[in-house]
């Protein structure tokens, strides 16, 4: 494995696991020291029972579990909480756990050899060059396809001439958005106990079994009639307006860290567990689809109202302000800052007050 | 007592320093390490999903320099390769359309200096005075020069179709961020920007494109801009419903509010940046905006707003642009309650803090531009306070 390829393929997994100096916990154990370790075991992490357990049955890290597990997680410990669907090349499998084990005391031998691993031989090309091979012209970059192009009759459209007519297959992969009204949602269906599962594995490790959240992700469930409150809960059903913004958000941007990894009838099955977890549908069997989804109503549709600021009094008057002896009185001071260091220097137990910024 | 710094030969003034190779790309002074962007961890559950703010105490003129311009991410930084990113236009067009860069590249350039601000700037300040600190109280705005392509050539390169009404601008990012932007204003001043400062966009800031959506919330300038949509009717994104909507005491909110209010900060002094010199003159200097247009006064109160005295713009005033204030006076060396009140070229008055609290409560997060007040103590530290 190559350890500088690895640090790239990592990329897919930052979103959750820290490594390092000083990593800490985040959605993900840190990865320090990595082989070696019974599974479920990294200090402070909240595991899901099935890790707890596959470490207690004996399952330690090393480079032919972790390659088992990184292929597919779901299926090697079924009921583990990693939203992650696994890495389909064994090269990218090589490359990060040689990149993992420069953090782990015990190495693996792989990356202490340096040697280059199988993968990378020619003699056992993986998907992406054999793809090449069979089709020499899909990869090239697109500078050579303008070259080739550069005697070639401009376009005919618009003023300047310049880009190129979209394909259908093109628009098709990245018009995925949906509106309120129903346009854009995909063919598919998905039951609140379908969409049950869904959520234990991918979504409750961030927004909590029942919606509630974990520290400071998105409360999904409750808060009714808290709007008016000195600490509002906004959530799907307390606050916002449209189920498809539920959908469109799901498909487009969750699992976080993992987008576009759920099949549309699993954002379905979510979205319907959604509208379960808020009492807006209370039959486990429900079943939402492309036909009744923009037929359901959300409790505070009618909750907004059009921006109006330059109505507002100290607006509307449009006066010239005061110069001279505005207030009576000396300024007393009747409040001091909260937080009196934020800094990264700070002794960082001070916590706000005033609330996020979401 | 003679000055040392001047009796004696200093290194500098006697060994040759690095060469031109030494730094590619140049760095700021090793003596300037502490002005950087900083975040405040617990208003976010994860770094990848942040704010960090920039350090206004630290900087003069009315340019940010593009490593301290603060950043918002809703996924992280996407590294995103030029030769490989596309801008799709669809959706209610004539012909859907795919540019490369180098297709944007041979649209009309314009280059326009433009402030940026996110609406939740001074959200942590609604419910009373929380943050020590200009950079966090006032810190996600910057202000820089674009180079771009107006997005309405964009637009008639594809054809606009006949009912369209709103654009949506989409993103790269693993956030999918996306907003429903009125047609009239895309046609208007929006820009496809791909240089800041004259150089590259910084990752942080959307390269290799994004969109400027001038004088309105910065949630609207997509970052790593990838597509926009055409159509008839807002899309009501996430972005746009469950956040960046802001909440009334009566449990109404308010949407689409787009256009950032005329709101100023006094920079120095502030919490971070003491007074040091004790009694005598003292400049005072800050910053004022306005999403409306230009800035075309700002008054200052040294007493917590009981009398007032324009201060001095300097420097350009472009419209929807940061503007640059000073205000010198002699400090007798008593307790200052320093406030400062920006007004537009529309004629909107800042307000203060407590007259937004009473039209709109305190749970609004958004669109905090209310007056700022910093006290100044007998020794020269300075404190954020609300204040009678």
């Amino acid at each position: 494995g190559d350890v500088d390829a690895g640090e790239k393929v990592f990329a897919k997994c930052k979103a959750c696991h820290a490594v390092g100096d000083g990593a800490k916990i985040r959605v993900g154990p840190h990865l320090n020291d990595l082989f070696g370790r019974i599974a479920g075991t990294a200090d402070g992490f909240r595991y899901s029972p099935a890790m707890v357990k596959a470490g207690e049955d004996g399952l330690i890290w090393n480079d032919e579990t972790l390659a088992a597990y990184l292929t597919a997680p779901r299926a090697f410990i079924k009921g583990n909480r990693m939203a992650f669907a696994g890495l389909k090349k064994d090269a990218e499998i090589d490359d990060i756990l040689a990149y993992l084990a420069t953090f782990s005391q015990s190495g693996n031998d792989d990356a202490a050899s340096a040697e280059p691993a199988p993968a990378d031989t020619p003699d056992t090309p993986n998907e992406d060059t054999a793809i090449a091979e069979a089709q020499p012209k899909a990869d090239e970059p697109d500078d050579a396809v303008v070259e080739a192009d550069a005697a070639a009759e401009p376009p005919a459209h618009g003023v300047f001439h310049l880009g190129r007519p979209a394909t259908e297959a093109e628009i098709a992969a990245w018009d995925i958005d949906i509106r309120p009204d129903g346009a854009g949602l995909p063919v598919g269906s998905g039951t609140v106990l379908e969409g049950e599962t869904v959520y234990t594995e991918q979504c409750a490790v961030c927004h909590g079994d029942f919606g509630e959240a974990i520290g400071r992700w998105p409360v999904l469930a409750g808060g009714y009639d808290t709007l008016t409150r000195e600490r509002p809960v906004k959530t799907i059903g307390s606050y916002w307006p449209y189920l498809s913004t539920v959908y469109d958000y799901v498909r487009r941007a969750m699992p976080f860290g993992n987008a576009r990894s759920l099949s549309d009838d699993d954002v379905y099955a979510l979205t319907a567990y959604v509208l379960y977890l808020n009492d807006i549908v209370t039959d486990e069997a429900f079943e939402l689809n492309q036909d009744n989804l923009a037929t359901i109503r959300l409790p505070n549709e009618d909750g907004f109202i059009a921006d109006d600021r330059h109505e507002e009094p100290h607006y509307a008057a449009g006066a010239e302000p005061c110069m001279n002896d505005c207030k009576p009185g000396k300024a007393e001071i009747a409040q001091h800052a909260a937080v009196l260091d934020v800094t990264p220097e700070g002794d960082g137990d001070e916590d706000g007050t005033g609330g996020g910024i979401d | 007592a003679d000055d040392p710094a001047i009796t004696e030969i200093q290194d500098w003034n006697r060994y040759a320093g690095p060469g031109v190779d030494a730094e590619p790309y140049g760095v700021p002074s090793p003596y300037e390490a502490h002005v950087v962007r900083r975040n405040v961890p617990w208003l976010t559950a994860d770094p990848i999903s942040s704010v960090n703010f920039t350090p206004l105490h630290e900087l003069d003129g009315i340019i940010t320099p593009n490593g301290l311009c603060f950043e918002r991410h809703h996924a992280g930084i996407a590294e995103i390769d030029p030769a490989q990113h596309r801008l799709m236009i669809n959706g209610m067009v004539d012909t859907p359309l795919v540019f490369t860069m180098a297709d944007l590249m041979r649209f009309p350039r314009e280059n326009h200096v433009y402030f940026l601000e996110c609406a939740a700037n001074s959200g942590m300040e609604w419910r009373g005075a929380q943050l020590n600190g200009c950079q966090y109280t006032h810190g996600m705005v910057h202000c820089v020069m674009y180079t771009g392509v107006k997005l309405r050539h964009l637009l008639e390169e594809a054809g606009i179709r006949a009912g369209a009404a709103w654009v949506m601008p989409e993103g790269a990012d693993a956030s999918a961020m996306s907003r429903s932007l009125p047609l009239e204003k895309a046609l208007d001043d929006c820009l496809v920007a791909f240089k800041m400062n004259g150089e590259a966009l910084r990752p942080g800031q959307g390269y290799p494109l994004r969109l400027v959506v001038p004088g309105w919330e910065g949630n609207l300038w997509v970052k790593w801009l990838r597509r926009l949509e055409i159509g008839d009717k807002p899309w009501q994104l996430r972005e746009e419903t469950s956040k960046y909507t802001d909440l009334l005491a009566n449990g109404k909110a308010r949407r689409f509010t787009w256009e950032m209010d005329v709101k100023s900060v006094i920079t120095n002094p502030s919490p971070q940046a003491p007074v040091i010199h004790g009694r005598g003159r003292l400049v005072l200097a800050g910053l004022a905006w306005s999403g409306g247009g230009r800035i075309s006064r700002v008054d200052v109160s040294i007493d917590g707003g009981r009398n007032w005295t324009t201060a001095r713009l300097d420097g350009p005033s472009l419209p929807k642009a940061l503007h640059r204030f000073y205000h010198a006076f002699d400090w007798d060396g008593s307790d200052l309650f320093l406030q400062s009140r920006a007004i537009d070229e529309n004629g909107f008055v800042q307000p203060t803090k407590n007259a937004l609290r009473a039209v709109r409560g305190e749970n609004s997060i958004y669109h905090n531009n209310g007056i700022q007040t910093w006290h100044v103590a007998k020794d020269g530290v300075v404190e954020n306070v609300e204040i009678s």
